[in-house]
């Protein structure tokens, strides 16, 4: 925990922060690239800010001056920041040390951290197991002990489902409530900054460290920031509840349910009342194919700059054409050149209004039933997965079940609405931690925060971290 | 939708300026099919009348600022990055032949 809570031996937390991840390095392959921090602590030392002297660690697509940042792709393998992101300055503004640049699937593109330039990303649990993706590396090293804050970014729930599968917080909120300016993008009407950390009154006071206008970028919001922290409440009294229910009958893990419906009778117990709520089905099983479509079709129009002419790995050739073919293909992974072919084909011409424009429409009335769904409640809620992490060389998943389509992907919904979203543990399956993803109206991070408080004291899951033998 | 063929598939690689090799073609017709099938989920839902969401929200956050420079990149921090680079220019492959 960091909140309410003063580091008196900067040099001497930070140091044991980069030990203990160069330590685990060869068994879960969470960092990019280590930091040189003799600065940042010198500063640190002299700050007053919420988070003087914590050593952090960014997703390797957040822009930091003067230092490698590779979004893990080749292309970008040799590429340093030219500035630092809006992110990076607030958080060394608030006295943090950053340690290191984290893996990812490459470009944020993957939910498995098995695509990422560097190497498959191991889950500190068990390291034959996946810790999801994209903001992979993040989360493993906020689960391993090393740091107790990381950020990520979630375009479909990049931070919330690693979260879940290492039993830590994940925090995606509002769209625009976080300045995206210095990230590299994915999808840019999907992007969102996102972090980890052990505890909710952690995220609570990281979010008032991030939080706010920006005006390098355009769709920043320009409400208040609140004091979520001062303002936590975990009273679960008069709190209502929504279950969403088309998730739960999608789950066929009946250890998943019976820790989800232990948390639910908790909850009431605690005051709180309960709702089941049903989205129309049909549109909820196509929330992956809208997902896919938008998101690639974004995803290639963003990283067309990716040439190899004024930045980043060149691979020369006689003409301009040909340096360019030839740097993109060396320069992306086989699974970056399939995305951006499918993302093409929803752009062509012929395509864009059975594709893309369906997509979009589609989009609009889930947000619609989402809009519905919450109006009545505070939060929506369900487990962030249907099981725990799936081993590396799973690859068994029937992506046309609605165990696939809803169960596993239904935390795309808060990307489509931009509506604040999180995943904090419930417990534990044969020793792997599972989550439990919470989802309230726009803006009303603090109602989020403070549900995700009480069910954190019902399930004492908190500052979780787990063993590596290093 | 109908079914994706290779030529297509190496057509669509050309224009975004990438390659692809035989088995790799092969996999995206393949990744097409599931593609195609989730994609009759959408085809399930009625969007008459209903306009494409882009942003999720549309209150409006861009305004016209001042025209005023604030920020700058300098041309030494611009070309730091450039894989090849000659006094203050991107070199890039002769586009007029002789």
């Amino acid at each position: 925990m960091f909140a309410n809570r003063k580091i008196e031996n900067i040099e001497q937390e930070v140091m044991e922060a980069v030990s203990l991840a160069r330590k685990q390095q060869p068994l879960l392959n969470a960092m990019v690239s280590f930091m040189e921090v003799d600065e940042a602590i010198s500063e640190a030392k002299n700050s007053n800010g919420k988070m003087a002297g914590l050593p952090i660690v960014l997703k390797d697509n957040v822009l930091t001056k003067g230092v490698r940042t590779t979004g893990s792709v080749q292309i970008l393998d040799n590429y340093i920041g030219a500035y630092d992101a809006t992110i990076t300055k607030k958080l060394k503004d608030a006295g943090a040390v950053i340690i290191g640049k984290s893996a990812l699937d490459g470009l944020g593109m993957g939910g498995t951290g098995t695509n990422c330039h560097t190497g498959f990303v191991h889950n500190p649990y068990d390291l034959n197991r996946m810790a999801g993706g994209s903001s992979v590396g993040s989360a493993v090293l906020v689960a391993s002990g090393a740091v107790a804050f990381a950020i990520g970014s979630d375009t479909g729930d990049s931070v919330r489902k690693p979260a879940s599968f290492v039993g830590i917080v994940g925090v995606k909120p509002t769209y625009g409530r976080i300045s995206r300016y210095g990230i590299i993008p994915y999808a840019s009407s999907l992007d969102h900054v996102g972090y980890f950390t052990r505890s909710v009154e952690d995220a609570a006071l990281a979010l008032e460290v991030l939080a706010g206008r920006d005006d390098k970028d355009m769709t920043s919001s320009t409400r208040e920031v609140e004091d979520y922290l001062a303002n936590l409440n975990g009273d679960l009294r008069g709190k209502k509840i929504g279950i969403l229910k088309n998730v739960i009958d999608a789950i066929k893990k009946d250890q998943t349910l019976a820790l989800f419906n232990e948390l639910i009778e908790k909850c009431v117990n605690a005051g709180a009342t309960v709702h089941m709520i049903n989205m129309d089905q049909t549109r909820l099983q196509a929330c992956l194919p809208v997902y896919y479509i938008i998101a690639n079709s974004e995803a290639t129009a963003n990283h067309s700059n990716l040439d190899g002419v004024r930045f980043g790995m060149q691979e020369w050739g006689d003409s301009l054409e040909e340096l360019m073919t030839n740097s993109r293909t060396k320069g992306f992974s086989f699974l970056l050149r399939k995305r951006f072919v499918i993302g093409s084909y929803s752009l062509a011409d012929e395509n864009q209004d059975l594709l893309l424009r369906k997509a979009q429409k589609v989009r609009r009335l889930l947000v619609e039933d989402y809009k519905t769904a919450l109006s009545d409640i505070d939060v929506l809620i369900a487990p962030a997965s249907g099981d725990v992490a799936p081993l590396l060389t799973d690859t068994s998943a029937d992506q046309l079940s609605a165990r696939y389509l809803i169960a596993e992907n239904h935390m795309v919904l808060g990307n489509f609405s931009g509506y604040p979203s999180m995943t904090i543990p419930m417990g534990k399956i044969d020793g792997l931690p599972i989550g439990i993803n919470i989802t309230a109206k726009p803006f009303e991070e603090q109602v989020m925060f403070d549900i995700a408080l009480g069910m954190e004291n019902l399930t004492g899951c908190k500052n979780m971290t787990a063993e590596v033998n290093v | 939708m109908e079914r994706i063929n290779k030529q297509k598939v190496f057509k669509l690689a050309e224009q975004l300026m990438l390659r692809l090799s035989d088995e790799e073609a092969d996999n995206i017709i393949a990744e097409f099919d599931t593609l195609l099938k989730q994609l009759d989920l959408l085809n399930q839902i009625d969007t008459s009348n209903v306009e494409e969401m882009i942003y999720p929200f549309e209150e409006p956050t861009s305004f016209f600022r001042e025209d005023i420079i604030d920020q700058v990149l300098s041309i030494e921090d611009a070309l730091y990055n450039a894989p090849v680079e000659e006094e203050g220019y991107f070199v890039i492959p002769k586009v007029v032949k002789d």
